[in-house]
């Protein structure tokens, strides 16, 4: 994005300075956190809700390690995703012919899911404090990191409903987003929804490891983070153009 | 040595402007100097509880200390300090109002300093495989944190050394208390280094 | 020397004949935060005993005594704790009110309100919630006692993303701002915030030492530079409320 001389120092270019940097910490947090999302020996393969106590406490015993560097790297970069959520509150109160209250409803949706991912990595890292835990206790707690990890997404389905009524509403004359986004965020929210089995099933593919609640609904999320970033670019740049603020 | 830029920087603290007859040129500006401070305070007590910490096991320090590869340490403080030369001669050069200069200089200090990064990954990747992990003992705790925190510091560095490519590569800026304030930061990071260096690598 | 009003969009026209409410708004909320972190100071420093935390390296035994030996402070602590904790809430608001105010535009505020209400939970009530269920029951099995233990204390010291989210947002928020809402070098000190809590990744791994959970390093070195981050930003939210002019028209 070319920034115009003239407008270097108004607050509308602060504004949209302020949104890319928010929007570019996607790529640069979302990639580490896919490296620890890789490096966490419970995820290729997925643990099975089956694993007997003792084999749960061996694991954390024997994986310490990786367990550590991929949870303390959640704990550490995975709210650095909220700023790009944020962004598209930004740019749903920009929607000219709505009131605001879609973007209000979907900050506080945000806010909540990302209380829940905040949560998870903590269960892990408790579970692999110390090995010599009783395993039952270890079992409860990795039950209470899986469980939490993969099943609450009643958040981002809401701000993914949420997004795409505001987008289908969104009929000025310069809408903010491409309208196939709305279908998008519809498809991202049918997607994720299912995996609320991951609380109830310990076998098939609504249990924590199964194709759906792990595979589709983590698949589906970093894809949605991945496509929101080049949209939300696309309209940084547009709103820019707009206000005067670059070619 | 007269500073020609003594326009009002967006990083001046608010007060009053600098209308003095005969200013008094800090180099940079006082939110920066508040930084580098600050920093070298919380580093220091890092410091003193690292020294305590050895009193209390001067032998495992010791040990652990052989494993430490010190031609790759003596590296990386060559490579910092490199930079640190580019980028206080790019502050010249800006002063001299040779901006394209200052520019170049620039890029080569930041040059160094993903260098540096770079260097770090290798030594640390080395480490690792090695066996020698941040649980390992409390030497090498303190060995990763201290590193850990200062190549946080080299990436935050680069950042601002980003910043003042932006500034000088603009004709309508190129002031020159960004320019310092970014070196400022830099010299510190390089300083932090050598202690850094001499604690943990060299310290007999 | 007053603050410049921002020049973002522009705000609801103020019916002339209304009387303004002046800052007397602003001021209420300010007090609130010294008043609100003077409570929690009690609360976990000499209530709860959070503040310094007890030791990571003692036995489930030793653990389940920690809980029978302060169960009524704990009580009495975390029981108003979660009356008051609101009040983070205000301290976080009057910063994203101020943040408002400056010429960044509202993302920054956003991700700093929204990152510190997720820190609430697994970074301040989480230790709460297990504590008080720890000393729930006096006959509890104590390696139930401990598993609570090791839960609340790593959280409250382990939570780190969601405050350096805050801490970055803030920091970004104040170096751009051209409104001097803040002066720039509180941004800096907040950049050490974040500092503290890289130093604070190896309470999951030690035990002992000046990186447990409370070691010199991990815990003293950030609780320090907290409180002096803390002392700051509220002699320099005052500041704010000082120099806010008070005929500015309401936020939009």
């Amino acid at each position: 994005m070319q920034i115009l001389a003239e407008a270097e120092d108004l607050p509308k270019t602060a504004n949209i300075r302020t949104q890319l940097i928010s929007l570019w910490s996607v790529p640069i947090f979302g990639a580490i956190l896919l490296v620890a999302f890789a490096a966490f020996p419970g995820f290729f393969p997925p643990m099975s809700p089956d694993m007997p106590a003792n084999q749960v406490a061996a694991f954390y015993r024997d994986n310490e390690a990786m367990i550590r560097f991929s949870m303390i790297t959640f704990n550490l970069c995975g709210i650095m995703l909220l700023p790009m959520f944020m962004v598209i509150v930004v740019q749903m109160k920009r929607m000219a012919t709505q009131s605001h209250a879609f973007a209000y409803c979907y900050l506080t949706a945000a806010v909540s899911g990302a209380t829940l991912f905040a949560l998870a990595d903590i269960f892990y890292l408790t579970a692999a404090f110390r090995p010599d835990r009783n395993p039952e206790l270890v079992m409860l707690l990795n039950d209470m990191a899986w469980i939490i990890f993969i099943a609450p997404v009643g958040a981002i389905v809401a701000m993914n409903l949420l997004l795409a009524a505001a987008i289908y509403f969104d009929n000025g004359p310069n809408p903010v987003f491409p309208r196939w986004v709305g279908h998008y965020a519809l498809a991202t929210a049918v997607a994720m929804a299912p995996a609320v089995g991951a609380a109830i099933f310990r076998t098939g593919p609504l249990a924590w490891d199964g194709g759906v609640s792990f595979w589709l609904r983590n698949g589906a999320f970093a894809l949605f983070v991945a496509v929101m970033f080049f949209v939300l670019r696309g309209v940084l740049q547009r709103q820019a153009v707009d206000e005067g603020v670059a070619r | 040595m007269t500073n020609t830029d003594q326009t009002a920087s967006d990083l001046d603290i608010a007060g009053p402007s600098h209308s003095a007859a005969r200013p008094v040129h800090m180099p940079g500006d006082g939110a920066m100097w508040v930084m580098v401070l600050g920093d070298f305070i919380i580093f220091g007590s890092y410091f003193v509880i690292f020294m305590i910490y050895r009193a209390m096991a001067p032998h495992e320090f010791l040990e652990s200390q052989q494993h430490l590869n010190l031609n790759v340490g003596a590296l990386n403080t060559l490579v910092l300090l490199t930079s640190s030369w580019f980028v206080a001669r790019s502050v010249q050069a800006v002063r001299a109002g040779d901006h394209s200069r200052g520019l170049r200089l620039t890029y080569l200090g930041g040059l160094c300093g993903v260098l540096f990064i770079v260097i770090k990954a290798y030594e640390w990747t080395a480490k690792v495989a090695a066996g020698y992990t941040m649980p390992s003992n409390q030497f090498f705790m303190f060995y990763y944190m201290l590193t850990g925190v200062h190549l946080f510091h080299v990436g935050l560095g680069l950042l601002i050394l980003g910043i003042v490519v932006r500034e000088l590569r603009n004709p309508r800026r190129r002031r020159l208390s960004m320019v310092e304030s970014g070196a400022t930061y830099w010299h510190m990071v390089d300083l932090l280094w050598i202690v850094i260096f001499a604690l943990l690598y060299v310290m007999r | 020397m007053s603050s410049a009003v921002s020049t973002e969009s522009a705000a609801r026209p103020v019916d002339p004949g209304a009387r303004p409410a002046g800052k007397r708004d602003v001021w209420i909320v300010f007090w609130i935060v010294p008043a609100f972190y003077t409570a929690f100071g009690i609360i976990f420093f000499a209530l709860a005993r959070v503040m310094p935390p007890p030791r990571p390296d003692v036995t489930t035994d030793q653990m389940a005594h920690f809980f029978h030996a302060h169960a009524t402070t704990i009580q009495i602590g975390f029981g108003i704790l979660v009356l008051i904790v609101g009040g983070a809430g205000v301290a976080n608001g009057i910063v994203v009110y101020h943040i408002k105010r400056m010429t960044v535009g509202s993302v920054l505020g956003y991700a700093y309100m929204g990152s510190l209400a997720v820190g609430a939970l697994p970074g301040c009530l989480l230790v709460a919630f297990c504590f008080l269920t720890a000393v729930y029951r006096p006959d509890r099995d104590p390696q139930l006692l401990a598993l609570l233990y090791d839960l609340g204390l790593l959280s409250y010291v382990g939570s780190l993303g969601c405050f350096t989210t805050a801490w970055f947002a803030f920091a970004i928020a104040i170096l751009y701002d051209r409104n001097q809402i803040f002066p720039k070098w509180l941004a800096y000190v907040t950049v050490w915030q974040i500092v503290t809590e890289i130093l604070a990744i190896p309470v999951f791994v030690s035990k002992a030492g000046p990186f447990a959970w409370n070691g010199s390093i991990a815990f003293w070195v950030g609780t320090v530079v907290f409180g002096f981050w803390l002392s700051c930003l509220i002699v320099f939210l005052k500041k704010a409320n000082d120099l806010q002019p008070a005929d500015e028209a309401p936020l939009p």
